[in-house]
């Protein structure tokens, strides 16, 4: 169910995964509209020549998937800060999973903060970071 | 706090060293929304009442140039993520204004050496000059040892 106000988060609940579409294609094409030119974006063989383990998810994408998942579980949330540390390449085409734990509500002025990970088919952490969110107080 | 470290910031934090304009088309901002696996009509439909850019786009605009003439080359530099602060929305269809600076420069040494880190923050000012939200990209140089 989607949370609708600061009164029904739960300090330490699990937002909802969510599995975003890292495939080749839409990598490709978040690359192309971003301007960001380069192989590394759009091709296994040429991110390999390069020292990559395949073509990579652009970072930025990663963090929008994690604000995604913010807005599937609170879809009136405001997103007032995210910091995103890329630890690691998301490869394309690989299954990833992207989750969020709460570690603050504060009621009165309704913000909460929220721990947030890219981890891949393995469970290694990709991609974490937190977010600063503010909810409607009623 | 190294010396070297610490001449850098006295030279280089805080200061404009570049300014551009970006043109926020609507077709183009639902399009990253849709990519981002976004869901919310707000970012999705056009005729939305509080229609407006996913909060991370800002993060995908450019300036000129990442750092300021003369930075010191510390080593390869890595991107090491991004950061994102909103304060207003940003409405697609409208103009705004980068500036970029250094916010922030520091050290960490570790077992294989020496990273010096450098966080550029492009702030986003609409029309009116208010301040809509910065985007930070921090930098990673490894020394070589």
């Amino acid at each position: 169910m989607a949370i609708a106000t600061i009164q029904e988060v739960v300090f330490g609940e699990d937002l909802p995964t969510f599995e975003p579409d890292t495939s080749l294609a839409i990598t490709k094409q978040f690359a192309a509209l971003v301007g960001w030119g380069g192989a590394r974006f759009s091709d296994h063989e040429a991110a390999r020549k390069e020292g990559l383990a395949g073509a990579m998810v652009p970072g930025i994408l990663n963090q929008g998937y994690l604000v995604a998942m913010i807005h599937h579980w609170a879809p009136d949330a405001e997103i007032k800060a995210i910091d995103t540390v890329f630890r690691a390449p998301v490869i394309a085409d690989e299954k990833h999973t992207i989750s969020g734990v709460v570690t603050v509500v504060n009621e009165e002025d309704g913000q909460v903060e929220i721990d947030l990970t890219v981890s891949n088919e393995k469970g290694e952490t990709r991609v974490f970071g937190t977010a600063t969110v503010q909810l409607p107080l009623a | 706090m190294d010396q070297d470290i610490t001449a850098a910031r006295e030279k280089f934090l805080n200061r404009d060293f570049d300014e551009k304009t970006f043109a926020i088309p609507a077709e183009k901002t639902i399009e990253y929304a849709r990519l981002c696996g976004e869901t919310a009509p707000r970012f999705l439909d056009a005729s939305h009442p509080e229609f407006q850019a996913p909060p991370t786009y800002i993060a995908s605009l450019s300036g000129s140039r990442s750092l300021p003439e003369g930075f010191p080359r510390f080593g390869l530099g890595m991107d090491a993520g991004k950061g994102v602060e909103c304060f207003l929305p940003v409405r697609p269809g409208t103009t705004i204004t980068g500036r970029t600076h250094l916010h922030d420069i520091y050290s960490k040494t570790g077992r294989s050496g020496r990273m010096v880190f450098a966080v550029s923050r492009m702030a986003f000012f609409d029309a009116d000059g208010q301040h809509l939200a910065n985007a930070d990209s921090r930098l990673v140089m490894r020394e070589k040892s």
